[in-house]
């Protein structure tokens, strides 16, 4: 797990209160939703702003992407790299 | 006037969480300190608590052992401020200009703890959530009793109130410290073997103005009245007198 991997389960930890969980216990390729961690759909708009606030990025809520970001740990880390890499340029 | 059997009951308070603690307590009442310590709920698996506040946690934790595991019980939650530390710290977002966390939004309604209570023990029956004045406790009786009326054969009556942030500190006086209580409450002939200690009398009579409200918010004074095995409790409130009154 890299460090943006470990920074987002620890981020999806602690803003949706997740009580003895652990970074190791949220694998990067885990699925977040349903089967796997077992999030569900107000988890997903928690999450969604949390991201928002420490990466000061944007999520477009009617995206058609956003389902894919946010499968696992990994694609969120990939997604915030993407759009701090498109902020950089 | 309203007839009714306190089967079970259990409370909830910061460092208040067994009979004997309470016992003593109900000997010399006295402000507990609040230090936010709330039940921990570790009957339920932890991705079930993730979204219980401490109001829900303290309404869960009194109220679980009194529904049967296979038991449909009508709920009455009474609570006169509800979660307060959930509406200001929401306020404060909106005066910050900050977004609304969508998990606290959707919970921010008084009948949300009677909702998660519905979804975590598959209650598919009747709830209500009241907030009343001072006497919201005897008003959530009356609800209570009026279900009781329609031949449900038991209700589960929880009310919760917790203590305030210090914002609050000059319109919210009667929460001493955060407590809760559930009752399992019955028919008075709904079983023939009665033990006598569980019988009440509720009544309500005109408060003529020459009763002062008492020290306790009127849920712990039953908590006392129930461990000091008293017979007669009154509860003014207003134009109001609630009288409590064992059946022998």
């Amino acid at each position: 797990m890299n460090a943006l991997q470990q920074e987002i389960a620890q981020l999806i930890i602690d803003t949706l209160n997740l009580e003895d969980v652990t970074v190791d216990d949220i694998p990067p390729d885990q699925p977040l939703f349903g089967e796997g961690l077992g999030l569900d759909s107000v988890d997903a708009l928690e999450l969604a702003l949390a991201l928002q606030k420490r990466y000061d990025i944007r999520i477009a809520s009617d995206s058609k992407d956003a389902r894919q970001h946010f499968t696992t740990v990994a694609t969120l880390a990939a997604f915030v790299q993407a759009q701090r890499d498109a902020c950089a340029n | 006037m309203m007839d009714f059997r306190i089967e079970q009951w259990r409370a909830w308070a910061p460092g208040l969480d067994t009979d004997e603690a309470w016992q003593a307590w109900a000997k010399h009442p006295v402000i507990v300190p609040d230090d936010d310590a709330q039940p921990t709920c570790d009957f339920l698996p932890a991705m079930q608590r993730r979204r219980l506040s401490r109001l829900a946690r303290m309404t869960l934790h009194v109220a679980w052992p009194l529904c049967g595991e296979h038991e449909q019980l009508p709920l009455v939650f009474a609570s006169r401020h509800g979660e307060t530390p959930r509406t200001f710290a929401l306020l404060s977002e909106v005066a910050d200009e900050q977004p609304l966390s969508p998990t606290q939004f959707g919970l921010s309604v008084h009948n949300a703890i009677a909702g998660q209570w519905s979804i975590l023990r598959g209650q598919r029956g009747e709830s209500v959530a009241i907030a009343g004045e001072a006497d919201t406790f005897e008003h959530a009786m009356v609800e209570a009793a009026a279900l009781l009326g329609e031949g449900v054969p038991a209700v589960l009556v929880v009310i919760a109130e917790e203590r305030p942030p210090a914002a609050y500190d000059d319109w919210i006086d009667d929460v001493p410290f955060s407590y809760a209580l559930a009752l399992r409450v019955a028919g008075i002939e709904s079983r023939a073997e009665t033990r006598t200690n569980e019988r009440w009398q509720l009544r309500l009579e005109p408060n003529r103005g020459d009763s002062a409200a008492g020290a306790w918010p009127h849920a712990l004074d039953l908590v006392r009245a129930l461990h000091a095995r008293d017979g007669t409790l009154e509860h003014p409130w207003k134009t109001r007198r609630w009288i409590w009154q064992r059946i022998p």
